[in-house]
């Protein structure tokens, strides 16, 4: 489980506006606001860029949602939830990803091998890339929780981007055990301001997510699974054929190394008694 | 000069050393991925990716390449790996005792293959057409297969890998350094094994050859 002294954001979709503030902040904090991929253009929808990318950690999602004859905006802020049972830290070979002392999932770029088993044994969708289809070189891209070596905020003892722009304070950083309860103090706000479906989610997802939301709506409208899990070809890949991988391999190197010496011995033993005079 | 006989022609030795070599490439450029660091960090900048890439290449074409041009030896060496029979099973029984003390009374007289050949060659069939199905599936269509049959292919990919891995080192072990096999490296390397360790080794395909040779007369 998350422990009470990690560190945590907390968003509020019932008090965001979705002025995409903290999409902008995180582009601009972690240089991802320059160089081919960041040029946006006008799809005909609010949610822009569409979907998350190499460049894009953190993107705001519009859901329009039609009840009783009136249209809802939904918003949900898109981006890395910070697993504590986290797929893509379970399947990483070189630990690019790993969690932080402080609970969340950092991403060190210079190590990643661009396998992209991340982007598969993510339940949430996250880890975006990019991949040169013939070579098969690629490189993975994610929310760092501004800890990108360099631009470390977060080690600094400074909220992360995205926290520090948002105006309506629906972003929210602190103690993942004090967002928990934050997070549960501002359910019971927004039910008394009629979102009575008001809930949090994260709390026990997972192991208990670093991005924990109150959410107005089932999760599914906001892009989320309801009962999110590490896949079972990731536990089945990791926990059970690799070990038994290593040790079918150590065993059949031991097996070897032990038939030639006893086969070696055997052979000159008979080889001497062939030398033997005859008595 | 010893008498020799023929065991592998010469196109069957070029496959098998050119799929040799990239089967040891793709063994070597996969296994650094579940390697500690920092050996793991050889991976960085995808560069054993791309070399695991052109050798899958090789792996695919080799045999593609050989096989129309020998449709009778494949289909005759196909057959071979899915023929058992009693034979085998005292074969199992008798080669704890013979690898390890030398001792070949219980060891019945083998064909062309041993039991332990056809296990390791019947292998390289089954576990070489997954090794490239699942291969496919994770190079071509990455980004456009559901992430569960994605993730389902590395899991098989894996399970071949760790079964060929270890018959590998079997495989060379007994080709190379098991103090018995005397003629196996020949057989391999020049194509040819002395008529007495055809005898010996393979006393029934000897048999056989021996046979069709007066026939021939």
């Amino acid at each position: 489980m998350a422990l009470a002294n990690d560190k945590a954001i907390l968003y509020d979709s019932t008090l965001c506006t979705a002025c995409r503030g903290c999409q902008a902040a995180c582009k601009e904090w972690n240089e991802d606001d320059e160089g081919p991929g960041v040029k946006t253009e006008n799809t005909g929808y609010y949610t822009n860029p569409p979907d998350l990318g190499p460049k894009t950690w953190l993107t705001m999602l519009f859901n329009e949602v039609e009840t009783n004859g009136q249209v809802k905006w939904l918003f949900s802020r898109r981006s890395c939830m910070h697993c504590t049972d986290a797929g893509c830290v379970k399947v990483c070979p070189t630990h690019a990803l790993y969690h932080h002392e402080l609970g969340f999932v950092s991403y060190n770029k210079s190590v990643c091998t661009g396998c992209q088993y991340c982007v598969d044994a993510c339940p949430f969708n996250v880890p975006r890339y990019t991949r040169n289809a013939a070579t098969g070189i690629a490189l993975m891209d994610k929310c760092t929780f501004c800890t990108t070596p360099g631009l470390n905020r977060v080690d600094e003892g400074w909220e992360p981007a995205c926290v520090k722009a948002c105006p309506p304070k629906a972003l929210k950083y602190g103690n993942w055990g004090d967002m928990v309860a934050q997070g549960k103090s501002q359910v019971e706000f927004a039910k008394n301001r009629g979102h009575s479906d008001a809930y949090l989610y994260g709390e026990t997802e997972v192991q208990g997510t670093h991005v924990l939301y109150v959410l107005d709506a089932a999760p599914e409208i906001y892009g989320l699974p309801s009962n999110p899990q590490v896949s079972a070809a990731t536990i089945a890949w990791k926990d059970v054929i690799q070990p038994l991988g290593w040790t079918v391999g150590g065993l059949t190197i031991l097996g070897l190394g032990l038939n030639y010496l006893v086969a070696r011995a055997n052979i000159i033993r008979e080889k001497e008694k062939e030398n033997a005079p005859r008595s | 000069m010893p008498q020799e006989v023929e065991r592998y022609k010469k196109q069957t030795r070029i496959l098998h050393w050119v799929h040799s070599g990239a089967f040891l490439t793709l063994f070597l450029t996969g296994l650094i991925l579940f390697l500690p660091t920092p050996v793991s960090l050889l991976a960085v900048g995808s560069w054993t990716r791309l070399i695991h890439r052109i050798a899958a290449a090789v792996f695919i074409v080799a045999p593609a390449i050989y096989i129309p041009m020998n449709w009778k030896s494949t289909l005759h060496g196909i057959k071979e790996a899915f023929n058992w029979g009693a034979d085998d099973i005292a074969w199992l029984q008798a080669a704890p005792r013979y690898y390890f003390l030398g001792d070949e009374k219980t060891m019945p007289p083998q064909p062309h293959m041993n039991t332990g050949q056809k296990m390791w060659w019947l292998m390289v069939i089954v576990f070489g057409v997954l090794f490239v199905i699942t291969g496919v599936i994770m190079w071509a269509f990455k980004t456009t297969a559901p992430t569960a049959l994605i993730q389902w292919s590395i899991f098989i990919h894996d399970i071949a890998f760790i079964a060929t891995g270890a018959m590998l080192f079997v495989h060379i072990y007994l080709g190379v350094l098991h103090p018995l096999m005397v003629g196996a490296w020949g057989s391999m390397a020049r194509g040819k094994v002395s008529a007495e360790y055809a005898k010996s080794h393979h006393g029934k395909w000897y048999e056989e050859i021996a046979k069709g040779k007066e026939a021939g007369k």
